[in-house]
């Protein structure tokens, strides 16, 4: 084993991933996150603080922070902000009344100069409810067709059925894979 | 003396023939050095793959860019249309250029990466250059519009803010909640019931509701409660979270998973929580266990997933009091005597 070797493996074993979940209250952050580690969903409470998890999905090491969403807690989410690889919004796709508030959130975001390398996933979240409004519809009230800032898409899911988790997930990981040097 | 020298001579004997036979040992030595690094030579080249030669990577990188280039400074003078694909095209081969770099990057030398980023990055800033040049974001400016000619023929590269945008939008979609949302919406004075059927693993919404009396039997997936002042709301399971924002004066009885309460002040809430209640802005919220009942609500229990025998009715997180130890002064227990027991009325 000579010593390019050495380092070669050193540096296939950087396959470290910071991602960051926010959202507004009640979105289903943390139930995605217990779902995608395979976790009971039917004990969540309302997150007081943050949660994070370290998993291996794909051969990387993936740091997920999922910090909670209430207003109150909202001027504490640029605590995390520090080197984050990807950034998952979570849509509560059934919440009409609070879509501004959720654009208006997301788009403030957007402008942290902390994040500005970050990979944008947009979950729309609970299609399992039958009064979810399509993927196709949150992407319209949140401008999103108007991010040119950073690679972005957006994935209906169902943290409760797990529905499209994986799909969005290895997307991000995809795209950020492609960003740092880590791909194979 | 004599033997002396003999023994010289003979030394001096031995010494020769030693010397020969370790010229012939170093010879071999050498002979086999040689062979066994040619073998690894070869080793090595039969392991090194023609793609992972700093010639192939540049030669393959230089022909790439050069071809982008060429791609981008077709862009002058083109048509409107012919530069946005042209640009689309150009953008998808530089992202797979800096693919290509990337999956390089474990055999090439430090100078030869960063030459290539430098060259990458360069041709990024002419993209980018050539997409201002021929399709110039929008500075924002008033205009006199009507909305279905702004729907017709919407902008290709429309920056204005997202924000404003985003009100426009959510405009069309509060409109379209309107006949879809299972719900009662501002209303007055009346009495609202719906029944398991109608409700029934939906998303309910109650908005604007002044002086009513509501019942809901059955069991919703989830209940948002918006803007109810002098409301009795009372509701079979709910299997995820219920969401009250802005209600006061109020009487609220439900089972959920979780329970959200925002800018709510003088309620009382019969709760029956698997998880946690939460307050945040709220003041003069008050708690007891549930209570209601009606005939179907042990099978409505069963379809939610609520656990009958887990209820944290008490034990209430506040967003604006995290001062362990002393209990937060927003919300209070309803003394028993002081509890709700009759529904009917």
């Amino acid at each position: 084993m000579g010593l390019l070797t050495i380092l070669k493996k050193m540096k296939q074993k950087e396959r470290e991933m910071r991602l960051l979940m926010l959202g507004l209250d009640n979105a289903g952050k943390t139930t995605i996150l217990k779902k995608f580690n395979g976790e009971d969903i039917s004990t969540i409470s309302p997150t007081l603080g943050f949660n994070i998890k370290t998993l291996e999905h794909k051969g990387f090491k993936l740091n997920i922070w999922d910090v909670g969403g209430q207003k109150s807690l909202r001027s504490y989410w640029r605590n995390y902000f520090e080197s984050t690889d990807g950034l998952v919004w979570v849509v509560d796709s059934a919440d009409r009344l609070r879509l501004e508030d959720c654009g208006r959130e997301l788009s403030a975001l957007l402008l942290e100069e902390r994040l500005a390398g970050a990979t944008l996933l947009v979950f729309a979240n609970k299609q399992d409810l039958p009064g979810a409004l399509s993927k196709e519809a949150i992407q319209e009230a949140l401008a999103l067709d108007e991010i040119k800032t950073h690679h972005w898409c957006i994935i209906g899911c169902s943290a409760v059925t797990g529905e499209n988790l994986l799909a969005g997930v290895d997307w991000l990981l995809d795209d950020i894979a492609a960003r740092i040097f880590t791909a194979d | 003396m004599d033997a002396a020298a003999e023994l010289s001579q003979e030394s001096g004997f031995v010494a020769e023939s030693g010397a020969a036979k370790m010229q012939e040992r170093l010879q071999k030595r050498h002979q086999a050095r040689i062979e066994d690094a040619e073998r690894r030579k070869e080793d090595k080249e039969r392991q090194a793959v023609a793609e992972e030669k700093g010639e192939y990577f540049s030669s393959t990188f230089n022909g790439e860019r050069a071809c982008i280039e060429e791609l981008l400074s077709g862009c002058s003078g083109a048509d409107r249309a012919v530069v946005t694909q042209i640009l689309e095209e150009a953008t998808a081969q530089t992202v797979q250029l800096q693919k290509f770099l990337n999956d390089s990057t474990l055999f090439l030398t430090q100078y030869e990466l960063r030459q290539a980023q430098a060259a990458l990055q360069k041709l990024q800033t002419s993209l980018a250059e050539t997409r201002e040049a021929a399709l110039p974001k929008k500075r924002f400016a008033f205009r006199a519009r009507t909305k279905a000619a702004d729907k017709v023929a919407p902008p290709v590269s429309d920056t204005a803010s997202p924000g404003a945008g985003t009100f426009e939008q959510s405009a069309q979609v509060d409109g379209a909640a309107a006949f879809e949302q299972c719900g009662f919406s501002n209303m007055e004075n009346e009495l609202l019931t719906k029944t398991s059927d109608e409700i029934q693993k939906r998303d309910v919404l109650l908005t604007h509701l002044t002086n009513c009396k509501v019942r809901l039997f059955g069991s919703p997936s989830t209940l948002h409660l918006k803007h109810i002042d002098s409301c009795e709301i009372l509701c079979g399971p709910v299997s995820s979270s219920v969401f009250v924002d802005h209600c006061r004066n109020s009487i609220l009885a439900l089972p959920c998973q979780q329970l959200r309460t925002h800018n709510t002040t003088n309620t009382q809430v019969y709760l029956h929580v698997t998880s946690r209640a939460i307050i945040e802005d709220c003041h003069g919220v008050s708690f007891a266990p549930f209570s209601w009942s009606y005939p179907n609500l042990e099978d409505d229990f069963s379809v939610s997933g609520l656990d009958r025998d887990r209820n944290n009715w008490s034990q209430v997180d506040d967003f604006n009091w995290l001062a362990a130890g002393t209990p937060s002064p927003n919300w209070t227990v309803i003394p028993e005597a002081d509890r709700k027991t009759n529904w009917d009325s």
